[in-house]
């Protein structure tokens, strides 16, 4: 008997369909049935449900199940799927349903009931809800279920029937059995799950292969884990309750669903079900949205929607992630904690293959518009989501701190004296604005900018032979930039690279990234901000990617071709004639160039580079992960943390802090003709760049939403160079001129412990997390006492021994340069005490200096851009 | 544990050793203790240890761990076996004072899944080389426990690589990070860094004036900064004064600070090079092994040695293998006494085993296929030999071990469950630390 579903009405369905017809279902596969006739299966409850079930709408959730007694000023509703809330029916006796009841006060507001009411069930022998508010059938019948709010008295009723609970129904394994092992973590990557499996018993990784999983199931070792005979002696049984040792431990518990479930499969002869039944298509999680005080809490019920139309309550199988656990902590049964933050938070629910997002507002305070003007469409998304979060906004920073942090930002240096006191006198209102456009135009843009790039591009010297590739790709890498071409053009250059290196430097990208598996992979993760890696081998856990879309995108690729060039490591990259394809190793088909997404007929143009068309569509205006995947690689440059975080990892489970912003960002830099530079000015001249990192009462904790500026140390080179900056003592690289500044330097080729300690990546990976920012022993102890250090503070042509040098009188002007140049301020009276007094106490001037040089430079004010 | 009252103090075991001998001298009376008990229970640590000794080159398993009497002449050597504390444990002669401790080893004679490369990365890893290559490759153990388990005290690295380079770079690496990133290198004693715990050309009286300048000085309020930045940079600067006034890492390192005696047990303790491109046998390293895991060091590795041996081997072996057999006898002996064996394990090893067949140089050439290992301590199930070659020490015949099940041995010693801690490398894929589980014999 094959395995068939009973869509014709609204169920609660345990994935299995009748094995022996009864009168009411007809033999056969049915197709679903019109809406119409589905709602006629609500009349046995009665007409109160089936009139507001159908008022409902799909796009805003209506109370479809009006409360028959309601007291007091808030009423009960029970959330779940539009089709079930009329009435609930359980099929079979291993339905299980999760009951979720709002309380609605009168102001709208609604919050999450299901733990505090209670549940009775009459007659009380037909289901049973646990004081989660999980139903269970007892045995076939309609029973009406009871809901008591003891807080407000309200009640609640609804209708329940159950259905088939004698009926033998074959078990699926792809439907039932596999969830069971994706739940319970037989099939993670650390036990069976993993390529060569544990201890001889191997699964497919998250169950993305049920064939496979079946066979090691059943036809492997036969007899050794199953014995449908003695369904409790099985292997697979014993194990997992812990009755015969097992690496893994105890996963269940003897009595529980998922063991009944599992034997009741091994009885019945371990069927597979049959190729036509229906697959998970989608997934629903309810409610999808919610605005929640901290603190509070809120079950889930999560529906899985089937390619036949019909509906399985999941909410028990599926699995749980917080996309932020300092904010919400989920639990597996599904019941959402939050914590004490405010912000937004997601919770990523997934099973078989598909995912779903329940999104949590959690509001600091009442809804608070900031009471300032949006300079640029970043404020408005970000003014938008603070007022709705009710987070207050940080005032405006000052001329001096905002000087500071757009020179550091745009140019990876410290303004020069000259330029502060020119810019402290500037009257005019537009200076800011001015400044920033006078950033971008200055060759610090590109060469930090051109850092930025190098090093996610891989730029690196793996043996001396390279550097004149190296060299001339950073050249090109830092024209590119100052010269503003267009980020497509720019990404067009490299990834579409041929020749050689001489006549086109961006070719030395193909020397680091070989293979056709680095260069499809690289190519996703830096300019799509898509993390593909995991779908070569077996299908992305947490993302819609699988191997064909992987191989349909490394056929782009599989006409590229080097030989050897003129010098050594200096290969000429061609593309040559032929077939664009590559092969999935585990079907062994074929696939033509597809785009991520968009599986289809390959309808290139056979004589134009592949990789070229790749790059039509990446910069199509449509595409939706180009332009995203930039902006928000920019918006982690300037705030330290991209809207999605990571910055490379974009994916409808990981979604952003503020999916307006990302999307009118990405939507005005493709306006702009991809228009890098322009991009730097929407961000530089909004007020949210532009406002204070000093928190105001109650934004303080906030880390998401930009209610402030949020403060990030120097990076190693910008410190490096800052440093040298302020003690007047250049560092020397080996190799180049002096003068030359650690932003500036080539490629990672250049020995220096400083770099390395602060955190200099290695331009190994496409990576941007290479670069640590995390503070450590050693950094402190080389800024406090370090030779390196001591010997800038004692240049004899530094800082502190031309200030030493100058008469007594002059001190204060010294001092006030150094915190002009350190900290882009002028000195405090306080200040200026402390240090005029420490000099005056020292008998030596110059080591007095050498120490207020010290101590500037060892301030977290100076370590920071804030 | 003995409990004695006093000042706070800001060490993990909360007594430094001064303290303990001056209270322990005064209850030697009525406690009846004995100065090894007091030591054991002062050196209670309250981490878990490895100390990874790399016998580059690739020593002879035959003539170590696993001899072959009743092999033909031409395969079976110059050595004969000698009896150990355990009843059916034989190793080779040249080990006699390693023979009266076997009860605390446990001798693998079934290594497989070696590399003919001369790299440590394997023993230090599990890993080849090449293996997430493209990411920054694997993390070695001693890496991937800073970045899990971090630092026992703040002042003292959780990874210490004794080995100095040598001219062939693999041969003797002390571990790499991999895709964690050089801040999870190991620490090593020679560079900066440590130069760095000295005060560098300024009193300390000078350090003492700058501190108060700066803390007049560095007023930023740190409240700006919720994601924690701000203030493990002030913790670190804090621990930072500290080291440069007092330093139990600087401390560990040094040697004159130990018991003569203790000292003289590990034998001569000069680094001793035999050829010009490998390790030197250096028994001082051991010990400074043991010092660093006191200080709070979690992973130390070290290279003793060149065992590569395709000529004069048994000259090597007798040379090397005598060395070996004080130094480490020595250090199982002492971390015994101390009460730090059943929370330190010692592991030693080699890249792969050697050729059953002496060539004519009475050498013995590279053999991937087969390879020993000792370990020590740990609390594993000690006194025990695990696998079987054959009769000519070509492969194993009896429960082959997979290098990677060694390092999730070790891993499980240093109380980290292999089969559910990952690393996400930099492409967000989370990575297992290694394929293999623990040796179920010994766990």
């Amino acid at each position: 008997m094959s395995w068939m579903r009973t869509p014709e009405r609204p169920t609660v369905n345990d994935r299995r369909g009748p094995a022996v017809p009864d009168s009411n279902v007809p033999s056969g596969r049915l197709a679903p049935l019109p809406a119409a006739l589905v709602w006629l299966g609500l009349f046995v409850f009665g007409s109160a449900f089936f009139g507001s079930a159908l008022s409902g709408s799909a796009s805003e959730p209506v109370p479809a199940s009006e409360p028959i007694h309601a007291s007091g000023a808030a009423q009960l509703r029970l959330e779940t799927t539009e089709a079930w809330r009329g009435g609930l029916v359980l099929v079979g006796r291993d339905a299980r349903l999760q009951l979720v009841i709002s309380r609605l006060w009168g102001d709208d507001r609604a919050e999450d009931a299901t733990g505090d009411v209670t549940f009775s069930v009459s007659p009380a022998d037909v289901v049973a809800v646990d004081v989660r508010g999980v139903a269970a059938p007892l045995q076939a019948g309609e029973a009406t279920l009871h809901v008591h709010d003891p807080l407000t008295g309200s009640e609640l009723m609804l209708p329940m029937r159950v259905d088939g609970f004698d009926r033998s129904q074959p078990v699926n394994f792809p439907g039932q059995v596999v969830p069971v092992f994706t739940k319970l973590g037989c099939n993670g990557g650390g036990c069976h799950g993993k390529a060569a499996g544990q201890n001889g018993f191997r699964l497919s990784l998250m169950g993305f292969e049920p064939h496979e999983d079946f066979e090691h199931l059943v036809m492997e070792s036969r007899g050794r884990r199953l014995f449908p005979a003695a369904p409790d002696q099985s292997l697979l049984l014993t194990k997992s309750i812990g009755t015969v040792p097992h690496g893994g431990g105890q996963r269940m518990e003897a009595d529980s669903h998922e063991y009944r479930l599992l034997r009741r499969w091994i009885e019945q002869g371990m069927p597979y079900g049959s190729a036509s039944d229906p697959v998970v298509v989608g997934l629903e999680v309810i409610p999808p949205l919610r605005t929640l005080p901290a603190g509070s809490r809120q079950q889930l019920q999560v529906v899985a929607h089937y390619s036949d139309g019909s509906l399985e309550d999941v909410t028990g199988t599926a699995q749980y992630e917080s996309n932020d656990p300092e904010m919400a902590e989920v639990s597996v049964g599904g019941l959402v904690e939050l914590r004490q933050l405010a912000g937004q938070v997601a919770i990523m629910t997934r099973f078989q293959g598909q995912v779903a997002l329940f999104h949590a507002a959690i509001p600091a305070g009442p809804p608070a518009p900031p009471e300032v003007e949006p300079q640029t469409l970043v404020d408005e998304a970000v003014f938008a989501q603070l007022e709705r979060l009710g987070i207050p906004l940080s005032k405006p920073t000052d001329d001096t701190a905002f000087l500071r942090r757009v020179s550091l930002d745009l140019m990876g240096r410290l303004p020069t004296t000259r330029e502060y006191e020119a810019f402290i006198a500037d009257a005019a209102g537009d200076k800011r604005q001015r400044w920033i456009d006078h950033c971008l135009e200055q060759p610090e843009y590109a060469d930090y900018f051109g850092l930025k790039w190098s090093t996610i591009l891989r730029n690196r010297r793996n043996n001396e032979a390279f550097q004149y590739g190296s060299f001339a790709f950073r050249q090109w890498i830092r024209d590119a930039l100052w010269a503003n071409l267009p980020y497509d053009d720019f990404v067009r250059q490299i990834v579409a690279a041929s020749g050689s290196i001489e006549t086109h430097p961006p070719v030395a990208w193909y020397r680091q990234v070989t293979d056709i598996h680095q260069q499809l992979e690289d190519t996703a993760q830096l300019f799509l901000g898509q993390r593909i890696q995991c779908a070569r081998c077996h299908h992305h856990p947490f993302e819609k990617w699988g191997e064909d879309d992987y191989y349909g995108l490394a056929a782009y690729f599989s006409l590229v071709s080097r030989k050897p060039g003129g010098l050594a490591e200096e290969p000429v990259v061609f593309t040559r004639a032929g077939e664009p394809s590559a092969a999935n190793p585990k079907t062994g088909r074929k696939l033509s160039p597809t785009p991520l997404g968009q599986p289809g007929q390959w309808e290139g143009d056979p004589i134009r580079d592949p990789r070229h068309q790749l790059v039509d569509w990446m910069a199509d205006a449509d595409n939706p992960f180009f332009a995203p995947s930039l902006v928000n690689r920019y918006w982690k440059h300037f705030f330290g943390r991209g809207l999605v975080d990571p910055e490379d990892d974009m994916r409808a489970t990981n979604p952003a802090s503020n999916p307006e912003l990302l999307a009118a960002l990405s939507e005005s830099f493709i306006a702009s003709g991809f228009d890098l530079k322009q991009l730097c000015r929407t961000i530089c001249n909004s007020y949210t760049y532009q406002a204070s990192s000093q928190a105001v009462e109650g934004n303080l904790e906030d880390q998401r939403n930009h209610a402030r500026f949020y403060p990030k140390r120097l990076e190693a080179e910008v410190l490096l160079d800052a440093l040298d900056a302020v003690t007047l003592s250049p560092s020397q690289f080996a190799g180049m001129p002096s003068g030359t500044r650690a932003v500036q330097l080539p490629d990672t080729g250049f020995e220096n412990y400083f770099l390395t300690v602060f955190g200099r990546p290695d331009a190994s990976t496409a990576c941007e997390c290479e670069r640590a920012s995390e503070s450590n022993l050693a950094q402190s102890l080389h800024l406090l006492n370090s030779t390196q250090v001591q010997q800038k503070l004692a240049d004899p042509a530094g800082r502190a021994a031309l200030a030493a040098a100058g008469a007594p009188e002059s001190d204060a002007t010294q001092i006030q340069t150094l915190y002009r140049l350190a900290l882009s301020r002028e000195p405090d009276e306080e200040e200026l005490q402390t240090a005029l007094d420490y000099l005056g106490e020292s008998r030596d001037r110059q080591a007095a200096y050498e120490d207020l040089v010290w101590a500037v430079i060892n301030s977290k004010e100076f370590l920071f851009n804030h | 544990m003995l409990r004695f009252h006093g000042p706070a103090r800001p060490f993990c075991d909360g007594l430094s050793r001064r303290d303990f001998l001056t209270v322990g001298a005064l209850t030697f009376g009525s406690t009846q203790l004995s100065l090894a008990d007091v030591l054991r229970r002062e050196g209670q640590p309250s981490h878990k240890s490895v100390i990874n000794i790399f016998l580059a080159g690739g020593p002879p398993h035959q003539d170590m761990w696993d001899l072959k009497t009743e092999a033909p002449s031409e395969i079976r050597g110059e050595f004969r076996p000698i009896r150990t504390n355990v009843p059916g444990i034989e190793i080779c002669e040249v080990f006699p004072k390693l023979a009266k401790i076997m009860d605390k080893a446990v001798v693998i004679r079934s290594v497989v899944g070696c590399k003919d490369r001369h790299e440590s990365h394997q023993c230090l890893s599990g890993w080849f080389p090449d293996d997430l290559r493209t990411v920054g490759g694997r993390p070695s153990l001693g890496s991937a426990v800073a970045k899990i388990q971090g630092p026992v005290d703040p002042a003292v690295p959780p990874y210490v690589g004794l080995a100095d380079d040598t001219t062939h770079r693999p041969w003797s690496h002390p571990g790499a990070p991999g895709f964690l990133g050089a801040a999870y290198a190991p620490f090593r004693p020679d560079g900066t860094g440590l130069d760095n715990m000295r005060l560098q050309g300024i009193s300390l009286d000078r350090l003492r004036d700058r501190r108060q300048l700066l803390g007049s000085i560095d007023r930023l309020n740190r409240q700006l900064d919720v994601t924690g930045q701000m203030e493990g940079m002030d913790a670190f600067g804090q621990r930072a004064f500290d080291v440069l006034t007092s330093s139990r890492l600087l401390d560990a390192l040094d040697l004159s600070k130990e018991d003569p005696d203790v000292l003289a047990r590990y034998g001569d303790g000069k680094p001793y090079q035999y050829q010009y491109d490998g390790a030197p046998t250096c028994n001082d390293h051991l010990l400074i092994a043991r010092r660093l895991i006191e200080a709070g060091v979690r992973v130390v590795s070290l290279s003793y040695g060149r065992w590569d041996s395709h000529g004069a081997n048994f000259d090597l072996v007798r040379d090397h293998g005598s060395k070996l057999d004080q130094c480490l006898a020595a250090l199982v002996q002492d971390l015994d006494e101390r009460g730090l064996l059943q929370s330190t394990t010692v592991a030693v090893w080699g890249e792969f085993g050697r050729t059953p067949k002496i060539n004519p140089q009475a050498g013995r050439d590279h053999w991937p296929q087969v390879n020993s290992a000792v370990l020590f301590g740990g609390g594993m199930r000690t006194g025990q030999v695990i696998g079987a070659t054959n009769r000519l020490g070509e492969y194993a015949t009896e429960r082959p071990v997979q290098m990677q099940e060694i390092i999730a041995t070790l891993y499980h010693n240093l109380g980290i469950a292999t089969d559910r801690v990952t690393l996400t490398d930099p492409t967000g894929r989370p990575q297992f630390l290694v394929d293999h589980g623990p040796m179920p014999e010994v766990i």
